[in-house]
């Protein structure tokens, strides 16, 4: 959209005032008034669409649909699952420390489905202030539940869950928004799709590599930094120490090792010294001999934390957890600060992908694929030639049998049809909505309308002309009596195409808009305009004939 | 010029011939539907369709044979105009949801180990996890009963009488099915294109009958006394040259889309066809005789008519 346009109130002033000129012309009988209004609305247009297509690097006014210029169109559902295990995870770490901070004996708490957790084997005495921690630390979104012996259990309120789940959403979708900018994509679509708003549609106009973009789209890119207990071979060996079982404040995470193929495990704390979310900033650069490395700070109050904590653990191990996988881990030499590095077995481009997921921030769940429809460059061109060709024919065979049929009046309709096409790519250039191919089909389908208008007037016209009336007469009548066809035949076609517009996706849409479009038009040109052309060029004299 | 010169035909009366024939057409397309199943385009079944562009002219047999190695019944033919060297390969299985790549990707490893001599420079690709397709169909159903309800409603409002309302409906409604009918004779998929085109044809055919009432409207206030049957056959010779110069010149506007739009729109564009023939001839012969049969049961015929 143009940016004058994008300011509500100059939007407003322009269309109250285009209206206010188009009310007043309306009711004058006046021929001078109408030529202006529809002259300078029809120039207007000229110039809103004016150059349409890209000619000689100059860019085209009427945005193309992926379906004309290649490009991707990804559906993505987002496993909202994810979201609600870790929003529990954190519920029950929580009450574990709330737990050990009061001093309340408890023999486990642990998630039980998505939205729910339980804390057992409370000691007797204790279970009113265990309870009393809970609903003191979950007041809202939580209902807390007293469960038999010792036992209690908290479940999310359906209203949280539904609040949290559309967070996810709006969340993976900001994310989303910046990954793409990182990738320099012109016109991205990212927007929530689907019946039960748990999907996420996302178009890149002119990008071709469909792998790369899956992969800077979709990776998770959860980041922590995390101290390192101790490593192994395997699970078993690594679980060892513990008797078998892993800690409540500990996790196992897998990475590959010093020599590739091997994996090694790791056990680490579970808290983490910085998270993605420290991060300020992340860019690729290069190690000492030139291996490929990303270079990221951290913001003033996580390099506070980092620099603390590095210096107290001097000597310990400490690993770089990337979607629950270790990328490596170094030992910590001496107080870090707010300049960082990663490094670990890259590519240059691996690197750089990696940085700018960094940089927009991790996924707050799973992205999975639903839909994916790559279009190349040469087939879109194709297609375009096709619907050039494909209209051009069709309306060329309309103007020479208008021309033929109705001799000059003919002329007249021709002009309308130009003007009704004219108006409609001009609506589209400055509404900035894409022309898809359907679209084309549809503009087709509009120039079908158009001709009709014309043709119910025009048969009227010789009708009123058959009962011997006069030709001003004629088409005065003419006009008159059809306009109520006119208005209902619009209508009902309107109605549909809104429907396919609201609820319709992908082309059907680019379809549906084109032919409102079309149709308003329509009115403005094979009626107003057209009955003007008639009135102007008769004049005010006797006509005896009409070329009809 | 004109083409016909006052027009005087019985349509009303060689309405119930031509009723029998649209059930007969409804019938056999159903029958053809329930018996071959509607072929639903990628986007409904699921699935993976890719357009490989070849370097020169593809040989479709031995694809076929490379293809058949990773992805037995695979759906594999020429797509366009033989000069642009594009092959449609459209495989059922389904894509996993965890890697939806995986069909297509494999197909394009095979094609590049054992057809290498001519590869593949470009590749369009649709690939329809399961879910999305299962909502899809259900929402193309909704929008296009929906969609008639509406006009329905429109036109009752306007008419003063849902027997007119009804009578688009069931027009509308009629040329669905008779052109689902002829795309399921003729093998076209049931594509997103396709469906706009029948939510097109439905609002175009809704459109037809429209200028007829509106003409039944007219007259029936003009000529007071007489009867109901007379009227509409009048309405109709009246509209008829109308009906035939704009509905035969958007019939060529898609029939030049069906010859020169490409092999994108080639279902969208015969449905149109379909859709633009039906519908002109649904308004004449099953909206005007349900109109006359509705008000006919009732004594009083074209009073009954007027009055709503």
């Amino acid at each position: 959209m143009p940016p004058a346009l994008q300011n509500p109130v100059t939007l407003w002033l322009l269309l109250t005032a285009a209206l206010v000129g188009l009310v007043y012309a309306f009711m004058r009988e006046d021929l001078r008034w109408r030529a202006i209004l529809y002259g300078s609305v029809l120039l207007a247009c000229g110039v809103a669409v004016w150059p349409p297509f890209e000619r000689n690097g100059v860019p085209g006014k009427i945005h193309l649909g992926l379906d004309l210029r290649g490009g991707i169109h990804l559906v993505l559902q987002v496993v909202l699952e994810d979201a609600l295990n870790a929003t529990t995870d954190d519920a029950v770490n929580t009450t574990r420390d709330q737990a050990a901070r009061k001093g309340i004996q408890v023999a486990s708490v642990s998630r039980t489905s998505p939205t729910a957790f339980s804390v057992d084997g409370i000691e007797p005495a204790r279970v009113k202030d265990m309870r009393d921690v809970l609903r003191d630390f979950f007041r809202t979104g939580w209902e807390v539940r007293e469960a038999g012996e010792g036992r209690l259990t908290a479940q999310m309120t359906e209203l949280y869950e539904r609040q949290l789940k559309e967070q996810t959403v709006q969340e993976a979708i900001r994310t989303l928004e910046r990954r793409v900018n990182a990738l320099g994509v012109a016109e991205p679509v990212i927007a929530a799709t689907g019946n039960r708003g748990d999907q996420i549609l996302v178009q890149l106009p002119g990008v071709t590599d469909i792998d790369q973009a899956k992969r800077i789209i979709s990776r998770t890119a959860q980041l922590s930094l995390k101290l390192v207990e101790t490593s192994a071979a395997s699970r078993e060996t690594l679980l060892s120490g513990t008797g078998g079982r892993v800690p409540d404040n500990m996790e196992v995470v897998p990475g590959s090792g010093s020599t590739p193929g091997e994996p090694v495990y790791y056990l680490l704390r579970r808290e983490g010294l910085i998270t993605g979310r420290d991060l300020k900033s992340a860019r690729v650069g290069v190690d000492e001999s030139n291996r490929p490395q990303i270079n990221f700070s951290l913001n003033a109050t996580a390099t506070d934390k980092f620099s603390r904590e590095t210096a107290r653990n001097i000597n310990r191990q400490l690993a770089i957890v990337l979607d629950d996988n270790v990328i490596s881990a170094p030992v910590i030499q001496s107080r870090l600060g707010a300049d960082n590095r990663i490094t670990g077995r890259f590519s240059t481009q691996e690197a750089d992908e990696l940085a700018k997921v960094l940089k927009a921030g991790a996924l707050p769940a799973t992205l999975k694929y639903q839909q994916q429809l790559t279009v190349g460059p040469s087939l879109g061109r194709d297609s375009i030639h096709s619907g050039v060709v494909a209209s051009v024919a069709g309306l060329s065979f309309v103007v020479i049998f208008m021309v033929v049929y109705y001799k000059l009046s003919g002329v007249n309709a021709v002009v309308a049809l130009t003007a009704n096409l004219l108006i409609l790519m001009a609506v589209l250039a400055y509404s900035g909505a894409n022309l898809t191919l359907p679209g084309i089909a549809g503009v087709i389908l509009t120039m079908g309308v158009g001709v009709d208008t014309n043709v119910l007037v025009f048969e009227r016209i010789r009708e009123e002309l058959h009962h011997g009336k006069t030709v001003h007469a004629a088409i005065t009548n003419g006009f008159d009596r059809v306009l109520t066809t006119i208005i209902d035949t619009h209508a009902t076609a309107i109605i549909a195409a809104l429907f396919l517009f609201t609820f319709g996706t992908g082309p059907i849409k680019g379809f549906a808009v084109t032919l409102v479009i079309g149709l308003v038009a329509n009115v403005f040109a094979s009626f107003f305009v057209s009955k003007f052309l008639f009135e102007w060029v008769l004049g005010k004299g006797h006509v005896e004939q009409l070329s009809i | 010029m004109e083409i016909i010169k006052n027009p005087h035909f019985d349509f009303l009366g060689k309405a119930r011939y031509f009723i029998a024939l649209s059930a007969l057409f409804i019938l056999g397309g159903l029958a053809l539907m329930l018996t071959h199943g509607l072929a639903y385009g990628v986007e409904f079944s699921g699935g993976t369709q890719l357009i490989l562009h070849f370097q020169s002219l593809p040989a479709v047999d031995q694809i076929r044979a490379a293809i058949d190695r990773t992805s037995p019944g695979a759906v594999i033919q020429s797509y366009g105009e033989p000069s642009q060297n594009r092959v449609l390969v459209r495989v059922a299985q389904e894509a996993p949801e965890s890697d939806l790549d995986a069909p297509a990707r494999a197909i394009r490893e095979e094609l590049a180990r054992s057809y290498g001599q001519n590869p593949v420079l470009e590749s369009s690709s649709e690939i329809v996890g399961p879910i999305v397709g299962a909502e899809l169909r259900q929402k193309a159903v909704y929008l296009t009963v929906l969609g008639l309800l509406a006009q329905l409603i429109y036109i009752a409002a306007r008419f003063r009488g849902g027997a007119w309302g009804v009578a688009a409906a069931i027009a509308g409604l009629h040329d669905i099915l008779i052109s689902l009918g002829f795309l399921t004779l003729f093998q076209y998929e049931i594509t997103l294109n396709v469906i706009a085109a029948l939510l097109t044809l439905v609002g175009y055919s809704v459109n037809d009958t429209v200028v007829v009432f509106d003409r039944v409207r007219e007259n029936l206030a003009k000529r007071r006394k007489e009867p109901l049957p007379s009227i509409l056959n009048d309405s109709m010779n009246q509209t008829l040259t109308r009906t035939l110069i704009s509905n035969g010149t958007t019939l060529l506007a898609v029939v030049g889309l069906y010859l020169f739009g490409g092999p994108v729109l080639r279902g969208f564009s015969f449905t149109m066809v379909i859709g633009v023939l039906v519908g002109t001839y649904s308004t004449v012969f099953i909206a005007v005789p349900f109109v006359n049969w509705w008000y006919g049961r009732q004594a009083t015929g074209a009073k009954a008519a007027r009055a709503a």
